[in-house]
């Protein structure tokens, strides 16, 4: 069974490192100078609503109707992996998927024109994310087990 | 499973998704694609990306090239069906070439309105729809300097913005008195209007064509005022019909297009329709209604998909939705943008046009039913949800312009579907 990221919302601080360790996962530079002036952002986002911090990226979810709204045919759902591919490579930046994320979970970068989203760090052991946290409030576990 | 014979009519967004479902469900039946195009399956609205170099050819083509193969799909090409007989269960092709099926499918999409004007047969008059328009409109830019685009439209735009972008003077024809009116209200539009005329593209506001001048080729177009444009490229873009023509003659019952149930089923029981081609339900107006939108035809097509196999699953309406970018510039429209009536109806407006950003929530009984959102266009889907599962917004109206406004802003109101936070 594949893992996904789940959120303790007493746990999270909003410290932000969540995101520092997303943003340098996806860039060249491997630390934070670097990924500040290649103009790397991250694909995750703390927000703030009435007290509380949630994290938020691409749940990778079930009905994942991004797949099935994109016009250029640059998404596609691993059902095994529970992980939805963007190929940016043949993304054209309309922004579709944006509006039909059901999470708001998705933003458009809008420099470098292409959608930000979680890829679950899959050439990694773990999302970046997991580790970087330190209040451990991000858990990656497999669904049956929450 | 005893086998099945499934005929598929169109290979495009609707048909390949029902296509999929259908084989995900069933992995012995026949499967038939039949198209009167000539290429496999492509995505048709990067036709304007293909037309402005954004994209290479190979690049359009949203399958893998062994896609029909690995699917046990025979693909038939270059044939057009022309006439259908659902009592003998067979669709005749123009080569005469019968197909007999368990299970049909139409998803024909919809081609182009041409308006009877002088002048529409001269080379040189293009619809833009196909893989095979650009392919004949490109044959023709290194002979063009101006084209007219009639129709301000989605299309009209996009064909016009790529135009530009290859160097090509740009005048684009609009009847009515705003451009992009099936998705903006009069003042969004004008934010987008300045945007593409900064850009260069010359705009004619209520304007119309009256003739297509030229012998052979074209030479110009004449407007109802008198005044003559030259040009040598003309792309008509004055919106889509559906491809109905070729069942006229069956029992099959059409409105504009063909009307279908919410299991995507026609008035005979064992034929099918999806996308363009097939009017169901809308969503929030619960009338018949046509969107003509690919993610639309997708969704259709996977539902039709489904209930041919035999799984009962029920289309909850299709909504008007578009996301678009025009040389940078973010646009998203959803559902009711601008009420006619404006009695039971509440427009929530924010502008910021220093910075190009306009944001409407249109409100029904306390409901969100339409959003257009230009510049900032973060929140979309959330906004798309709320309008999908009709939720009263009371109590997050005055959070709806927030650059922040997120899912927790929402969590409250919407039904979990997937678990995030523990
Ligand atoms: C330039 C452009 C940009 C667009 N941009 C967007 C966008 O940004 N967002 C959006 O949501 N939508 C957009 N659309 C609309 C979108 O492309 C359509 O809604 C979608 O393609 C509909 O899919 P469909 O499968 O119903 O039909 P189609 O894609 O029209 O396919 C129908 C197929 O059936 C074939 N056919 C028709 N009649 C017959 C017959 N008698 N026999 C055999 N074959 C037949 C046709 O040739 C065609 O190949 C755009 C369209 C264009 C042209």
């Amino acid at each position: 069974m594949a893992k996904s990221l789940y959120y303790k919302i007493d746990k999270c601080l909003g410290c932000k490192s969540c995101e520092i360790a997303c943003a340098i996962a996806h860039g060249e530079g491997g630390n934070i100078f670097l990924t500040i002036r290649e103009g790397v952002l991250p694909r995750k986002k703390v927000y703030y609503c009435e007290g509380k911090n949630y994290p938020l990226s691409c749940l990778h979810c079930k009905e994942h109707p991004c797949v099935n709204a994109c016009i250029a045919g640059a998404l596609t759902y691993d059902a095994e992996k529970k992980l939805v591919l963007h190929d940016e490579k043949k993304c054209v930046g309309c922004w579709i998927c944006v509006m039909v994320c059901p999470y708001g979970a998705i933003r458009p970068d809008f420099k470098k024109k292409i959608p930000l989203r979680c890829d679950k760090c899959k050439d990694k052991d773990k999302p970046q994310c997991v580790i970087a946290c330190p209040t451990k409030a991000i858990i990656w576990e497999e669904e049956t087990v929450i | 499973m005893s086998r099945k014979q499934f005929v598929i009519i169109g290979n495009s967004a609707a048909g390949i998704s029902c296509v999929e479902t259908i084989r995900k469900n069933d992995k012995n039946s026949k499967i038939i694609v039949i198209s009167d195009e000539g290429y496999p399956a492509y995505c048709r609205c990067l036709i304007s990306n293909y037309l402005a170099k954004e994209i290479k050819e190979k690049e359009i083509f949203y399958r893998e090239e062994s896609f029909y193969k690995d699917n046990q799909i025979e693909l038939i090409l270059n044939k057009k069906a022309v006439s259908l007989d659902t009592r003998k269960n067979v669709v005749i092709l123009e080569d005469k070439n019968k197909f007999s099926y368990d299970y049909l499918l139409i998803a024909t999409g919809s081609s182009p309105k041409f308006p009877s004007i002088e002048g529409m047969r001269r080379k040189g008059v293009f619809g833009f729809r196909s893989l095979k328009d650009v392919e004949e409109i490109e044959k023709l830019l290194p002979f063009a300097n101006t084209a007219c685009i009639l129709g301000g439209g989605l299309i009209g735009i996009k064909s016009a913005s790529s135009l530009l972008k290859r160097g090509i003077r740009v005048k684009l024809i609009v009847k009515s008195k705003q451009i992009l009116s099936q998705i903006l209200d009069f003042d969004s539009a004008r934010i987008v209007q300045s945007f593409l005329e900064n850009k260069g593209m010359e705009i004619f506001l209520g304007s119309d064509v009256v003739e297509i001048m030229g012998k052979d080729n074209v030479e110009g177009i004449r407007l109802d005022s008198g005044e003559k444009i030259p040009c040598s490229l003309v792309i008509v873009a004055k919106g889509v019909k559906p491809n109905t023509a070729w069942v006229k003659e069956s029992p099959l019952k059409i409105n504009t297009g063909i009307l279908a149930n919410e299991y995507l089923q026609t008035n005979i029981p064992n034929v099918f329709t999806a996308g363009d081609v097939c009017e169901v339900k809308d969503l929030i107006s619960s009338q018949y209604t046509i969107n003509a939108l690919w993610p639309v035809a997708v969704e259709e097509g996977e539902v039709a998909g489904f209930n041919m196999c035999g799984e009962r699953k029920i289309y909850p309406g299709s909504l008007g939705m578009n996301s678009v970018e025009f040389f940078g510039l973010p646009v998203i429209s959803i559902g009711i943008f601008s009420p006619q009536e404006k009695a039971g109806y509440e427009e929530l407006i924010h502008q910021d046009l220093a910075r190009n950003i306009y944001k409407k929530f249109v409100l029904k009984e306390n409901r969100l039913v339409g959003t257009i959102l230009i510049g900032d266009i973060r929140a979309g889907g959330l906004f798309l949800r709320l309008i999908k599962e009709k939720k009263e917004v009371i109590s997050i109206k005055d959070k709806l312009f927030n650059e922040n406004f997120n899912y927790a802003d929402i969590k409250g109101l919407i039904e979990e579907r997937e678990k995030i936070y523990v």
